[in-house]
């Protein structure tokens, strides 16, 4: 186990955006003792983000930072060749490049998983602590899995990674809601989240479980899906709660 | 649609008869073997729910009197809906007897999970394949003998249509054994089974199968615990369940059916092998998916409608109608029985009473066997060209957003169409619907508005004569109301609409006989039903008539079938045996009409305000007794005033608007 941030642990603050924490709009530096790469961790998100919103100087940096020692750790990263400071510009160099880069990517991808895939409102803080535990394979799976997409929930852009680049003419999610699969599509079924108890115990009694492989008939007038030699007809609703692979 | 027999249960359940017991999921082929046993004949269909109700019959097995109970089908032995509660209840209270599994073949998977809650009840039993050659077809091959062994039972296979495989049965039942195979569920789930099996009191049913549905959630079993169990015990299990349930996220029913599936799963594994499919499912299969298709999916629902229309409205309503009614009725029968009666009969208060204006024999028997009778039974035989095609379930599919208007989704076109062939059966059928919500909503509408086959038939025939706008006026009226009383219902009726899931059953060809068979049981159990009533009907007018009451009522509802729906005073005669019976109704109009008496508005006036009629009596009682006497009485106290009241407004917009129809 990481340890937790504290910016994440006060009061209300799981509730707040993570993006106004990164930009430092919140936190409470002096409860905090960040181990120092996720101190640099931090302010490399930090140079990223206002780099896409154009306002990336060193007033903002300190500005957005809810560290204390926030002007030290930059001349600390300059010295080792991550930044390149000059007067309020800093520059990110081709190595910081790469780790801002990698950090956004987890981050943002961490979000959309945690949104996406758990139906996780609100959950900024375990997103957070995830960036932090993905490996270079592992994210690149979670960006798969999630079928790469192009922007976290709050609407930015996460950055390509190499498993992008390979599906660059069809990019279609390795596990996805059946709803959103073609008729004609053969999947199998990966996890079930319904909406009721009874909804599930029904399903199951007529075989669908996941390890099940179904195919989608057609989508109107009503869903209709196989499953074997079984036929069932259901409501759409169901068919969103059904998460498949496609086979 | 005929005489299921249940009552007859009460008096064979207790009987030291050999008892055979019929059990599998829904749409196997249960009630097909039934009939094989017995020869005695229940309704069978394609698609899953024609049979609600538990049917009893005698036979004679291996030189053995048995009696033979064919049981509604069931995903799970853990219900879901009234009719699987009535499979499961006569496992839990009834048994001492065989039970035969039907499972069909190519669909075993699903058969297995029933299989694994048998063993688990340590019921002795034996496996049926049946549809053996459609799974052949279809190239599902499955080792007999292996499973067989698998599950230490004995495992037959049957066609039970083409009667093929029935003296293997028949041997097979000799030997019912409770199957050695087992389910082992995770480790929390064996824990409480445990608990709950040390508090358990001896059953029919093994405890660890009590207490894995008790852990399913089962709230079925209720009635059965309270009767059975002190309150203190029954809170300490629930505690137990509770307990258990809090160690998963997913319900335990699931995670119970999800171990049953993998258990079924693997046996399969070792039973089953895939070949080349033959060819001969591949139109059918085509059929079925065009029946569905956004787009050829309503051209088809038309083709069928018409087709539906042409038969039984233009060759059962008008040519068979015709014939029976002016030629063999009119020309022979009733001046024939005219002259006998004369004869034999010299009171002439009785004379009447058999041949007059309201005689039982010119006016109750040339409606009932020479109006009803042709168009029903062309109704039925078309009917069940539809049951036995499996389009009916497809309709659900197309039908499914329109009903979700209504607080119901598409399963309930099922006893919806089924209405249109008996109301009384189709409220029967209600029980396949998951809430008692819909099972009410749908109750409702069946009695409102969906007219059964028999006044369909004799409307149709009147409305053949009009132009196509009236028949759209009133089929729009009839729509619009249902819609409308659906949705404010909806409203009004607490409780949750259910999830629309329907197994679709494949598209077959239907087999002569079975559509001949079920014809003439339906058209029989017709007769046996509605004819006493038309008599009554009959005698009830006769009566009114000579003492006067006749009159007395007109005149007492001519401001309201005159003045509001703008009718003859006589029409008043058709409502009165409408409450009897609606098709009786609608044939008095269907008379009016033909003696020139109404006009084209007041025949879809009258139509309208007849079709919202409550069906018949027998509807009434069968109200009563699935949904109780107050819901019953209070559909009944809004139905007829409101079926006047639309009526009333219907005539209002048609003589403003100075409709010409």
């Amino acid at each position: 186990m990481l340890p937790v941030r504290c910016a994440f642990q006060g009061g209300t603050m799981t509730e707040r955006k993570r993006i106004d924490i990164v930009e430092g709009k919140a936190g409470h530096p002096a409860l905090c003792v960040l181990p120092e790469i996720e101190k640099e961790d931090e302010l490399f998100e930090i140079i990223w983000t206002l780099r896409e919103d154009g306002k990336l100087t060193i007033d903002q940096i300190i500005q957005s930072c809810s560290l204390p020692e926030c002007e030290n750790i930059l001349q600390d990263l300059s010295k080792k060749g991550w930044i390149n400071i000059k007067g309020q510009a800093v520059e990110l160099l081709p190595k910081g490049e790469k780790r801002a880069r990698e950090l956004v990517r987890r981050h943002r991808l961490s979000l959309r998983m945690f949104y996406d895939l758990f139906a996780l409102d609100g959950a900024e803080a375990e997103a957070c602590k995830f960036e932090h535990i993905l490996s270079p394979e592992v994210t690149d799976s979670v960006c798969t899995l999630l079928g790469h997409p192009p922007n976290s929930p709050d609407g930015k852009p996460i950055p390509r990674g190499e498993c992008c680049s390979m599906f660059k003419q069809e990019m279609k999610p390795l596990v996805g809601p059946l709803a959103d699969i073609m008729p004609g599509d053969q999947a199998k079924i990966v996890f079930i989240t319904p909406g009721s108890h009874s909804r599930l115990d029904r399903l199951s009694a007529m075989g669908v479980v996941p390890g099940s492989v179904v195919k989608l008939h057609q989508k109107k007038p009503s869903y209709v899906i196989q499953l074997g030699e079984t036929m069932i007809a259901v409501d759409k609703d169901i068919t969103k709660e059904i998460f498949v692979k496609k086979v | 649609m005929h005489d299921h027999g249940s009552n007859d249960g009460e008096r064979y359940r207790d009987s030291n008869l050999h008892k055979v017991l019929l059990i599998g999921n829904p749409n196997v082929g249960k009630s097909a073997l039934f009939g094989l046993l017995t020869g005695r004949y229940v309704t069978v269909s394609n698609y899953p729910g024609t049979t609600v109700e538990v049917t009893y019959g005698n036979a004679v097995l291996n030189r053995t009197r048995t009696l033979v109970i064919d049981t509604p089908g069931v995903n799970s032995l853990v219900p879901m809906s009234e009719d699987e509660k009535v499979t499961r209840d006569i496992l839990l209270t009834d048994r001492a007897g065989v039970v035969v599994q039907v499972a069909d073949t190519k669909n075993l998977r699903r058969g297995l999970t029933i299989t694994l809650q048998l063993a688990e009840m340590e019921v002795p039993f034996i496996l049926d394949l049946n549809m053996d050659d459609e799974a052949k077809s279809r190239g599902i091959l499955i080792d007999q003998e292996k499973l067989s062994q698998l599950l230490g039972i004995e495992v037959v296979k049957t066609v039970a249509i083409r009667r093929s495989g029935i003296d293997k049965l028949l041997k097979g039942i000799q030997h019912p054994r409770p199957s050695s195979i087992t389910v082992r569920y995770d480790d929390a789930i064996e824990g409480g089974i445990r608990d709950i099996t040390a508090l358990l009191p001896e059953a029919n049913i093994s405890r660890r199968a009590l207490a894995l549905m008790i852990l399913a959630g089962d709230e079925s079993l209720k009635g059965w615990l309270h009767a059975n169990l002190q309150d203190h015990v029954i809170e300490d299990i629930e505690k137990i369940r509770q307990d258990v349930q809090s160690r998963f996220n997913n319900s335990l029913g699931y995670l119970i059916n999800q171990r049953r599936l993998k258990k079924a799963d693997e046996v399969l594994s070792q039973v089953l092998s895939l070949h080349e499919a033959g060819k001969g499912s591949a139109i059918a299969f085509h059929l079925g998916k065009w029946s569905m298709h956004p787009v050829y999916g309503l051209p088809i629902l038309l083709a069928v409608l018409y087709l539906v229309y042409q038969f039984v409205g233009v060759l059962g309503a008008g040519d068979a109608v015709g014939f029976l009614e002016e030629t063999v009725f009119g020309e022979y029968l009733n001046p024939w029985a005219a002259k006998i009666v004369h004869f034999i009969v010299p009171v002439p208060f009785l004379q009447e009473l058999l041949i007059g204006d309201y005689g039982i024999i010119t006016m109750a028997l040339t409606y009932a066997i020479a109006i009803v009778l042709p168009i029903v039974g062309f109704f039925f035989i078309a009917f069940g060209i539809l049951e036995d095609s499996g389009y009916l379930p497809r309709l659900a599919v197309m039908v499914n957003r329109i009903f979700k208007i209504m607080g119901l989704n598409g399963k309930a076109v099922l006893p919806m169409v089924l209405g249109l062939g008996c109301d009384t059966m189709a409220t029967l059928t209600t029980r396949i619907l998951e809430t008692k919500k819909e099972r009410i909503l749908v109750t409702l509408l069946l009695a409102l508005g969906v007219p059964c086959s028999a006044q369909l038939g004799v409307i149709l025939g009147m409305v053949a004569g009009l132009s196509g706008l009236a028949t759209t006026i009133w089929i729009g009226s009839i729509v619009l109301v249902m819609l409308l009383v659906g949705y404010l219902a909806a409203k009004i009726v607490p409780g949750e609409p259910s999830d629309f899931v329907l197994e679709l059953p494949p598209i077959r060809v239907p087999q002569l006989m079975n559509i001949l068979v079920k014809t003439a049981a339906r058209v029989q159990w017709y007769l046996k039903e509605a004819v006493p009533l038309f008599i009554l009907g009959t005698f009830i007018l006769f009566v009114g008539h000579k003492v006067g009451a006749l009159e007395y009522i007109q005149k007492l509802t001519d401001p309201l079938v005159v003045g509001v729906l703008g009718l003859p005073s006589k029409a008043a005669e058709a409502f009165v045996i409408g409450f009897l019976r609606r098709d009786y109704g609608a044939a008095g109009l269907f008379m009016l009409a033909k003696n020139g008496l109404l006009d084209p508005i007041q025949i879809v006036v009258s139509l309208v305000v007849i079709t919202l009629f409550v069906p018949c009596i027998a509807n009434f009682f069968m109200m009563v007794k699935e949904r109780g006497l107050k819901t019953a009485l209070t559909m009944v106290a809004f139905i007829f005033p409101f079926a006047f009241a639309v009526g009333g407004v219907l005539n209002w917009i048609l003589r403003t608007l100075n409709v010409t129809l």
